[in-house]
C-alpha cells in the first residue's frame, strides 16, 4: 500500500502550482529558521552545560540582561519576512478568487450528504457515497460514486450553495476549497492542467456522513469532455441520470409537472412506473395492454381511456398546452429508463441556480428561472 | 479596635489597598459586561443594516411610552444611589437606608413596567416563540377613522407592505433577548441594593466602610448606561405615530 | 466598640488573628475545610485534582479517536459515535482542561506568593470560581454522557441549531457556565497583581510568569463575554427549533446569517488559544532561567510581548474564516494582522534561546519540559504561518495540517508548560520531591510521543485529508497508523508521570524551601507554604532572575536548602 501512495499530492490545476510554490518556499524558509534555532539551542545545551551534572544551585554565570540591537533585529527581520509571505499569499489568493470573465459556470448544490452538480447544458452529476455503508464487497470501488468531469486546460467557474448546513467543496489536487453556505451563492474557479482523476472532499463538518460526502473529479481532453456531455460515455455504473439525455430532461419534467405527486413509491394514488415499459398490464373492464410508447402517450394525453386494473380513473389529462410533443418524448424516454428503486422521492428539492438552465436548449420559450429558496425542512434526511 | 481594623479583611495590608482592590475589581467586571452586551448589540446592528425596512416596522410596534417612563425611572435611580454613597460616607444611616430603598423601588418599578410591556407584546402577538405570532387583531395605523379598533393582524399589515414576517420574528427575538438579559441584570442589581439596605439597617455600613455602596452603584450605573443604549437601538429604529399606553 | 464592629471583625477574619505557623495542607483536615476553603493554595489543589481527571477523560477520548482512525472505514465505531467522540474530546480538552489549567492551578497557587501577598484579592470569588467551573463541567459532562454532542467543539449553525439531534443545549450551557469561572479567575488575578504587590515589587521586578498571567487574565476577562453571548444566541436558536417555534438568528432559511455566529465565536476562540499558551510561556521563562542560572535575556521584551500577544490576538479572529465566505478585503486585513501577532512569539523564542547562552545548564525534568516546549512550540508556531498566509490556507484549511498545527501548540506548547510547571513547583506545593530519574524519562517520552503522533498529520493535511473524517482514502492509512502509535507512547508517558508523582507522596524525599536554588519569592516561603504564605510581608530588593548574583528577590542567598 505504501508503494501505491504518491509521495507528493497531484498538482492538477494552474493554481496548484502557485500554491505549492508558496507552501514549499514557506516551508523552506520557516524550516531553515526553525532548524537554525534548534541547532543553536542544542549547541548551547552542550557547550554550556553544568560542569557538575546533577548539582543544583549557584554556578558562576555572567549577568547578561539583554541587547537592544538584537531585540530590534529579531523583531524587524521576522516581521519583514512575514509581511513578504502575506503579500505573496494575498497575490495567490487574488488569483484564486477572480475567474476570467468568459469561464463557463457549473452550479453545485451541497446537501447532507451529497453534491448535486449541474452543467450549463443540463447534465447533472451526484457526488457522494450513495450507499451509506462502506462497500467492502466492491473492493472499495463503491467508496466513491459520482464523478464530475472537466476539460483540461479550460477555465471553469463554479457557483456553489448549500441546501441545509454549511459544507465545503474541496479538491486537494487543485489546492482549492470553498465553503458552501446556505442562503447565498459563492464562487471560485479552476483551470485544470493535468488529466487524471482526483478526490473531492467535503471540508466543513456537516453531520453524520460528512466523510462520505466525497467523490472524484475527472479531467479529460476536450473532445472526450464533449462526448461525455453528449452522453456518449458514462463515468461509471450508476443510478444517476448523468447526461443531458432525453431521459434526464424527462425526469425534470416528471417532477415539474407533478407526476411525482401520485406516481410515488408509496403507491398512494397511482401505480409506480418502474420497469413497466413493454410489459403487459391488465386494464379495467377486462383485457390487457402492452405498455409501449403509444400506450404511455395515451396515458398522458387521455388517461381515462385505458385505466390499469385496480386503480381509479382520477389522473388529469395533459394536453399539448401542458406538455408539448418534445416534452412528451422526454417524459416517455424517462419512463422507459426508469429502473427499480429509481422513482424520485417526493420531497426531493433541486435548487435551480441563478440563471441556470431548467429548460432544454431546443425549447421554444425559455421560462425565467427563479431560484427556489432552500427548503429548511430538508435538513437531516438521508437521501439516496 | 478602631472601625478601620474591623473593616479590613485579613489578606489586605491596609484599608486603602482593600478599597482600591474592590473598586478595580468592580471596574474589571463592568468591562466584561460591556463586552457581553456589546456582542449582542453588534449582532443586532448587523441585521439593522441589512433589513432596515423590517427593522423599522418592527420597532414601531414597540411601546415607546413605557420605554420612556422606564428610562426616567432608571436615570432617577442612578441619581438616588449616587446620593446614597454620599450618605454612607457621611455616616447618615437613615438617609442611606431611604435612598437605597428608593433606588430599589425604582428598579422594581422598571421591572413592573417591563412586565406590563411584555404582556402587551404577547397580547398583540409579537412574541416570536409563541404560536400566535402575528395573528392577533391589532390596530391598523393606516386606518382612516382613527378609531384605534383592532381590525387587522400584523401578518396582514406586513404582507401589504412587503415586509417579511421572519425578519420581524428576528427583531422581536433580539428584543426579548436583549431586554431579557438586561432585565436579569436589573433584578440582580435590585437584590444587591436590598442586601445593602439590610446591611445599612444592621448598622454595618459606616463612614469607613462605604465601598460596598460605591461598587454596587458602579454596577447600577452600568446597567442604566446599557439601557440608555438599548432603548434607542430597539425603540427608536422606527417611527411611532402615537404614544399610547 | 460597638457590637456591629465586633461582628464585622469576626465576619471578615477567616483566620485567627495570629495564625499558627502551620502548612496550608495541615491547616484543617476535614473535607469541609477543603470544600469551604478560601485559601488560594487549596483552591489551586482542588483545580489540580479535577483537571487531572478531566485530562484523563479527554485523553481517553483522544485514544478512541485515534483507534478508530486505524482503518480507513472506522475501526471501532460508526460515524455518529465518532463524531460525538471527537466533539467530546475537543470540548473536554479545551474547556475543562486547557483553559483552566495553568491559571487555575499555578495561577491561583503562585501569583499571590510570587508577588508577596497573603492571598488573592477576592478569596471568596476564588472558591466560587471553582464551584462555577464544576457546575459548568457537570452540565457539559451530563450532555456528553446522555447521548453526546456531535457538532464539533466549534458548534457551527445551522447544523448545531437545526440539524443536529444531539444534546446541544445542555452541552453549550455547560461551556457557557465554565466561561464565568474563567472570568472570575481572570478578574481576581488582575486585581491581585495590580493592588497587592509587596513593597519593592515594582512592575519591572514582577516575575515573567506574573506578566504572562496578567496578559492571560486580560484576555479571559474581555474575550469570554463574547463567547457567552454567542452561545446564548445559539442556545436560544437551538431551543426554539427544538420547541417547534423556530427563530433564525444564524439560520439563512429564516433570514439569519451563519457567518455572524462564526465571527462572534472566533472573536473569543482565537484569543482563547492565547489564554492557553501565554501561561505556559510564562512558565518557560521561569524554568529556563532557573536551570541555566541566568537572567532572562530581554526581560522587558518578553514581558511586553506577552501583553502584545494578548492585544493583537484580539484582532485576528477571521483567519479561521478565510474560505468561509468573508470578503476578499476582510481576508487581506486579517491575514496581515495575523502576521503581526506572530512576531511577539518569535521574539520570545529568540530571547529564551539567548538566555541559555553562557549559562550553566542542567537537565532535570522541568528543564526537559522547557526545552521540549522551545522545540515543539516553535514547530506549532511556524506552521501557523502557512495557515495565516492566504494562498496556502486555501489548500490547508480544515485539513489535518490544521489539526497538527494546533496540537503542536496546545500539546507541545501548553501541556509541556503545564507539566513543566507541575514538576518545578511540585516540591513547593507538597513538600516532597519525585524521582529525578523517572521524571526525566517521562519528560523525554512525552516529547517523543507528541512528535510521533502529530508530525505525520502535517503530511496528511498537505495531501488533503480533511478533519473530522472517520472514513478516509486508503492511501492515508499508514500515516494514520503511525499517528496512533504515537498516541500509545504518549499514554504510556502520562501514566508514568502520574505514577511517580503520586508515588512521591509516599516515598518521596522531603523537600526544603528551595530545592532548585531558585530566586523567586515563592522559594523564600516554606515548602509547603503556611496558610498566610509568609510570616511577615517580604520586602523586594531586586529583580526576579538574579541567578548570577545568587540573590532571591528579598536579597537573601538563593542557595539550595
Amino acid at each position: 500500500m505504501i508503494l501505491q501512495t504518491r509521495f507528493f499530492p497531484e498538482q492538477a490545476s494552474e493554481l496548484a502550482w502557485h500554491v505549492d510554490n508558496l507552501i514549499w518556499v514557506l516551508s523552506a524558509v520557516l524550516g531553515a529558521t526553525g532548524l537554525a534555532v534548534y541547532a543553536v539551542i542544542a549547541w548551547f545545551c552542550i557547550v554550556y552545560r553544568r560542569k557538575n551534572p546533577g548539582e543544583l544551585g549557584f554556578a558562576p554565570t555572567p549577568r547578561i540582561l539583554g541587547s537592544h540591537k538584537m531585540e530590534l533585529a529579531w523583531t524587524i527581520i521576522p516581521l519583514l519576512i512575514f509581511l513578504a509571505f502575506f503579500g505573496w499569499g494575498a497575490h495567490v489568493y487574488n488569483m484564486a478568487l477572480h475567474p476570467p470573465a468568459d469561464a463557463p459556470e457549473i452550479y453545485i448544490v451541497g446537501k447532507q450528504w451529497m453534491w448535486k452538480v449541474q452543467y450549463p447544458g443540463g447534465q447533472r452529476v451526484i457526488i457522494g457515497q450513495n450507499s451509506l455503508e462502506y462497500s467492502k464487497e466492491i473492493g472499495g470501488e463503491g467508496y466513491f460514486e459520482g464523478v464530475m468531469v472537466l476539460p483540461v486546460n479550460r477555465p471553469v467557474k463554479i457557483v456553489l450553495t448549500s441546501e441545509d448546513v454549511i459544507h465545503n467543496f474541496g479538491i486537494p489536487a487543485f489546492r482549492q476549497k470553498i465553503d458552501a453556505v446556505p442562503g447565498r451563492y459563492v464562487s471560485t474557479w479552476y483551470l485544470p492542467t493535468k488529466t487524471g482523476t482526483y478526490d473531492i472532499f467535503c471540508d466543513q463538518y456537516c453531520g453524520t456522513n460528512h466523510s462520505l460526502m466525497v467523490g472524484k473529479i475527472m479531467v479529460v481532453e476536450q473532445n472526450e469532455y464533449e462526448e461525455w456531455l453528449d452522453g456518449k460515455w458514462k463515468t461509471g455504473p450508476g443510478k444517476n441520470a448523468v447526461d443531458g439525455s432525453l431521459a434526464h430532461q424527462g425526469r425534470q419534467l416528471f417532477q415539474k409537472l407533478n407526476c411525482i405527486q401520485c406516481h410515488d413509491t408509496q403507491k398512494s394514488k397511482a401505480p409506480v412506473l418502474e420497469e413497466i415499459f413493454n410489459t403487459r398490464r391488465p386494464i379495467k373492464g377486462g383485457g390487457t395492454v402492452i405498455a409501449d410508447e403509444n400506450y404511455l402517450r395515451e396515458s398522458i394525453r387521455r388517461p381515462r381511456a385505458k385505466v390499469r386494473e385496480g386503480w381509479e380513473p382520477i389522473m388529469p389529462h395533459f394536453g399539448p398546452d401542458k406538455v408539448s410533443e418534445e416534452e412528451l418524448i422526454k417524459v416517455i424516454a424517462y419512463i422507459k429508463s426508469l429502473k427499480k428503486g429509481e422513482t424520485p422521492v417526493r420531497t426531493e428539492d433541486w435548487v435551480a441556480p441563478v440563471g441556470g438552465n431548467t429548460q432544454s436548449p431546443d425549447d421554444p420559450k425559455p421560462k425565467s428561472a427563479d431560484p427556489k429558496v432552500p427548503d429548511p425542512k430538508s435538513g437531516a434526511g438521508e437521501q439516496k | 479596635m478602631s472601625a478601620n481594623e474591623g473593616a479590613l479583611k485579613h489578606h489586605f495590608e491596609d484599608i486603602e489597598q482593600q478599597r482600591g482592590a474592590e473598586r478595580l475589581g468592580m471596574w474589571m467586571f463592568l468591562a466584561t459586561e460591556v463586552l457581553f452586551f456589546g456582542g449582542v448589540f453588534l449582532a443586532y446592528t448587523v441585521y439593522r443594516i441589512w433589513y432596515p425596512k423590517d427593522w423599522a416596522a418592527a420597532s414601531s410596534q414597540l411601546n415607546v411610552l413605557v420605554a420612556g417612563i422606564n428610562t426616567v425611572l432608571l436615570l432617577t435611580s442612578s441619581l438616588t444611589i449616587t446620593f446614597a454613597i454620599r450618605a454612607a460616607q457621611l455616616g447618615n444611616r437613615k438617609a442611606l437606608m431611604n435612598l437605597l430603598a428608593i433606588t430599589g423601588l425604582l428598579g422594581a418599578g422598571f421591572m413592573c413596567f417591563k412586565a406590563y410591556e411584555y404582556n402587551q407584546d404577547y397580547e398583540e402577538g409579537l412574541v416570536p416563540f409563541c404560536k400566535n405570532f402575528g395573528e392577533e387583531l391589532v390596530h391598523d395605523p393606516d386606518d382612516k377613522d382613527h378609531s384605534h379598533a383592532a381590525t387587522t393582524t400584523f401578518n396582514q399589515q406586513w404582507e401589504k407592505k412587503g415586509i417579511a414576517p421572519q425578519r420581524i420574528r428576528l427583531f422581536m427575538s433580539f428584543y426579548f433577548i436583549m431586554t431579557g438579559i438586561h432585565g436579569l441584570h436589573i433584578i440582580i442589581g435590585i437584590g444587591a441594593i436590598f442586601y445593602l439596605w439590610y446591611r445599612a439597617y444592621m448598622g454595618w455600613i459606616t463612614a469607613d466602610r462605604y465601598v460596598g455602596v460605591e461598587v454596587t452603584s458602579l454596577y447600577w450605573h452600568l446597567v442604566d448606561a446599557i439601557w440608555l443604549f438599548l432603548m434607542p437601538l430597539l425603540y427608536l429604529a422606527g417611527s411611532h405615530h402615537s404614544l399610547h399606553f | 466598640m460597638s457590637t456591629a464592629t465586633e461582628h464585622e471583625a469576626h465576619a471578615s477574619h477567616e483566620y485567627p488573628a495570629h495564625p499558627e505557623h502551620v502548612s496550608y495542607l495541615k491547616d484543617g483536615w476535614s473535607i469541609w475545610s477543603w470544600l469551604f476553603t478560601v485559601d488560594h493554595k487549596r483552591i489551586g489543589i482542588m483545580y489540580l485534582v479535577m483537571l487531572t481527571i478531566f485530562f484523563g477523560v479527554g485523553g481517553t477520548l483522544a485514544g478512541l479517536v485515534r483507534a478508530n482512525l486505524l482503518t480507513p472505514s472506522g475501526a471501532i465505531m460508526d460515524n455518529d459515535m465518532y463524531n460525538k467522540t471527537f466533539t467530546a474530546h475537543g470540548v473536554v480538552m479545551l474547556f475543562l482542561f486547557l483553559i483552566p489549567s495553568i491559571p487555575g492551578v499555578m495561577g491561583n497557587f503562585f501569583v499571590p506568593i510570587m508577588i508577596g501577598a497573603k492571598d488573592m484579592a477576592f478569596p471568596k470569588l476564588n472558591i466560587a470560581s471553582w464551584y462555577v467551573w464544576m457546575i459548568g463541567a457537570s452540565f457539559a459532562v451530563f450532555a456528553l454522557l446522555t447521548g453526546g454532542l456531535d457538532t464539533g467543539w466549534t458548534l457551527y449553525p445551522p447544523y448545531s441549531s437545526r440539524s443536529s439531534h444531539s444534546n446541544v443545549v445542555p452541552g453549550v450551557f455547560g461551556v457557557f457556565i465554565t466561561g464565568f469561572s474563567g472570568i472570575m479567575t481572570g478578574l481576581n488575578i488582575i486585581v491581585t497583581i495590580h493592588r497587592m504587590r509587596a513593597p519593592g515589587m515594582t512592575w519591572g521586578r514582577l516575575p515573567l510568569f506574573c506578566w504572562a498571567m496578567y496578559a492571560t487574565s486580560l484576555i479571559q476577562l474581555l474575550a469570554t463575554p463574547v463567547l457567552a453571548i454567542a452561545l446564548t444566541l445559539l442556545m436560544v436558536e437551538t431551543g426554539s427549533n427544538a420547541l417547534g417555534v423556530p427563530i433564525g438568528i444564524f439560520d439563512p432559511a429564516l433570514d439569519g446569517d451563519p457567518l455572524l455566529f462564526q465571527h462572534l465565536f472566533w472573536f473569543y476562540s482565537h484569543p482563547a488559544v492565547y489564554i492557553m499558551i501565554l501561561p505556559a510561556m510564562g512558565v518557560v521563562s521561569e524554568l529556563l532561567t532557573c536551570f541555566s542560572r541566568k537572567n532572562i535575556f530581554g526581560y522587558t521584551a518578553v514581558a511586553w510581548s506577552s501583553v502584545g500577544i494578548a492585544v493583537v490576538g484580539f484582532l485576528v479572529w477571521a483567519h479561521h474564516m478565510f474560505v468561509a465566505g468573508i470578503s476578499y478585503y476582510a481576508a487581506l486585513l486579517f491575514s496581515l494582522l495575523s502576521m503581526f501577532v506572530a512576531v511577539p512569539s518569535a521574539i520570545k523564542i529568540f530571547n529564551w534561546t539567548s538566555t541559555l547562552y553562557r549559562g550553566a545548564i542542567s537537565f532535570q525534568a522541568p528543564m526537559i519540559f522547557a526545552l521540549g516546549f522551545l522545540v515543539l512550540f516553535t514547530v506549532g508556531g511556524l506552521t501557523g504561518i502557512p495557515l495565516a498566509t492566504l494562498g496556502s490556507d486555501l489548500h490547508l484549511h480544515d485539513t489535518y495540517f490544521v489539526v497538527a498545527h494546533f496540537h503542536f501548540v496546545m500539546v507541545g506548547g501548553m501541556v509541556l508548560g503545564y507539566l513543566g510547571a507541575l514538576h518545578y513547583w511540585w516540591p513547593k506545593m507538597f513538600g516532597v520531591m519525585y524521582s529525578d530519574f523517572w521524571s526525566r524519562i517521562g519528560a523525554v517520552l512525552i516529547c517523543v510521543g507528541y512528535v510521533t503522533t502529530f508530525t505525520p498529520q502535517f503530511w496528511l493535511g498537505y495531501h488533503g485529508m480533511p478533519r473530522r473524517y472517520p472514513n478516509y482514502p486508503a492511501e492515508f492509512q499508514y500515516l494514520n497508523v503511525l499517528s496512533t502509535a504515537g498516541y500509545t507512547i504518549q499514554a504510556a508517558a502520562f501514566l508514568l508521570i502520574h505514577t511517580y508523582l503520586i508515588a512521591s507522596f509516599f516515598t518521596g524525599k522531603k523537600a526544603g524551601p528551595n530545592p532548585w536554588g531558585a530566586t523567586g519569592l515563592e522559594w523564600v516561603a516554606e515548602s509547603p507554604p503556611i496558610t498566610h504564605n509568609f510570616d511577615k510581608t517580604p520586602v523586594v530588593v531586586c529583580g526576579p532572575y538574579e541567578y548570577p548574583l545568587n540573590l532571591t528577590q528579598t536579597g537573601e542567598k538563593a542557595d539550595v536548602r
